[in-house]
């Protein structure tokens, strides 16, 4: 049976070396760049005409585009729109990074712990920045709920605090537990298939039914790499809005 | 309105009994086709929105089901570095691990208020039933 973990293997595809540090440009690092170039290709392209009756391109982009700004604005309220640039951006580089993912044979960064865990860390400092920027040390008022009474609030504070540093670890876990299980789940039922086949007699018959399996799977998997976007983009949101109005 | 268009055009007011039984017949037929029409549609965009909604309710899922876990294991990895640090080794992991699912259930709980207020945004009603608040809670 093919080793379904081999798909995620980081291969050196040159290696390259900036002071001393080890920037070897691997497979991961040639999709994030497919990734970033089709993302900004197709938004540019689609964007290209400005017309007043989108063509087809430009509706898929518009549609991007109110779909994202929508979600800033329910969970931020106008002033969050400030920050659309980099929601969109996240948006866009996780969305086409997993549909990406999608396609046989190509690598899936965003179910590289490293990449998620450096994608959630960064909206984790972004938040912590914001936050101290706009509110000074009113910031910390996110670890002191309204109405707790004096004697449980270390409690509650500390119960506030480990919530607050869990969150660039779900934000990553999330996104790169979804990929990697949903990669391999389809793996494992594509070996069945050519395990089934490779037996002969009776269990070959028995081929069709993974086969349905990894059709079902691959709709799934595309309705969760959509969703995981959304989701990844929805939580940067309410984190943001944190970060402008701390306090619950 | 005009009449029906067979053979000679009558006078008007000068219709037979037969055209007007035909034009009755077909206006009725016309009346049934355009309510199944409707019902179709409306039936084609509740199931679209019904599929927006399952997705909406996958991505609390999926949302959901990382808060806690993520909670434990932050709460556990300050425990054991306060432990090791300090040199009360299980305890610190113990409580805070403790914490940490306290934590998680309050994520949780956080999450699922967020997905009722959009419900209700949505909908105009909330799922579940509203307790009344205990009042030795506070």
């Amino acid at each position: 049976m093919p080793d379904p973990i081999y798909q995620f293997e980081v291969k050196r595809l040159f290696p390259l070396e900036i002071f001393g540090v080890d920037a070897t440009f691997t497979n991961s690092a040639l999709f994030m760049v497919v990734g970033v170039i089709l993302s900004f290709g197709l938004l540019m392209y689609a964007s290209r005409g400005r017309s007043l009756v989108p063509s087809r391109m430009q509706s898929i982009a518009e549609s991007l585009y109110e779909f994202v700004a929508g979600m800033v604005r329910d969970s931020m309220g106008e002033q969050g729109m400030k920050f659309f640039p980099l929601i969109f951006t996240f948006f866009m580089f996780i969305l086409t990074l997993n549909m990406l993912g999608m396609v046989p044979g190509f690598f899936t960064v965003t179910s590289q712990i490293w990449v998620t865990a450096a994608l959630a860390l960064l909206v984790f400092f972004i938040v912590i920045v914001v936050g101290f920027a706009k509110n000074g040390l009113g910031f910390l008022k996110l670890f002191v709920p309204d109405g707790v009474p004096i004697y449980v609030l270390p409690l509650v504070s500390l119960i506030e605090v480990i919530s607050f540093f869990s969150r660039p670890l779900s934000h990553s876990l999330r996104l790169f537990a979804n990929m990697l299980a949903g990669h391999i789940t389809l793996k494992v039922f594509a070996g069945f298939i050519i395990m089934l086949l490779g037996a002969g007699g009776a269990a070959s018959a028995l081929a069709p039914l993974p086969l349905l399996a990894v059709l079902g799977i691959t709709a799934l998997e595309f309705l969760v790499a959509f969703l995981q976007a959304y989701v990844f983009t929805m939580l940067t949101c309410m984190y943001l809005n944190d970060a402008l109005h701390p306090g619950h | 309105m005009s009449e029906p268009d067979h053979g000679a055009v009558p006078e008007r007011g000068n219709l037979s009994p037969e055209d007007i039984a035909e034009f009755k017949r077909r206006a009725s037929e016309l009346g049934t086709r355009i309510e199944s029409v409707q019902a179709e549609k409306q039936a084609e965009i509740e199931e679209q929105e019904d599929r927006a909604n399952r997705s909406r309710g996958m991505a609390y899922g999926l949302r959901m089901s990382t808060e806690l876990v993520a909670a434990i294991l932050v709460g556990g990895f300050m425990g054991y570095m306060l432990d090791s640090w300090l040199g009360t080794m299980p305890w610190l992991s113990l409580l805070f691990i403790m914490l940490g699912f306290s934590a998680g259930i309050l994520n949780i709980l956080r999450t699922f208020k967020r997905m009722q207020a959009d419900i209700e945004a949505q909908k105009g009603f909330t799922i579940g039933k509203t307790l009344p608040d205990d009042v030795d809670d506070r």
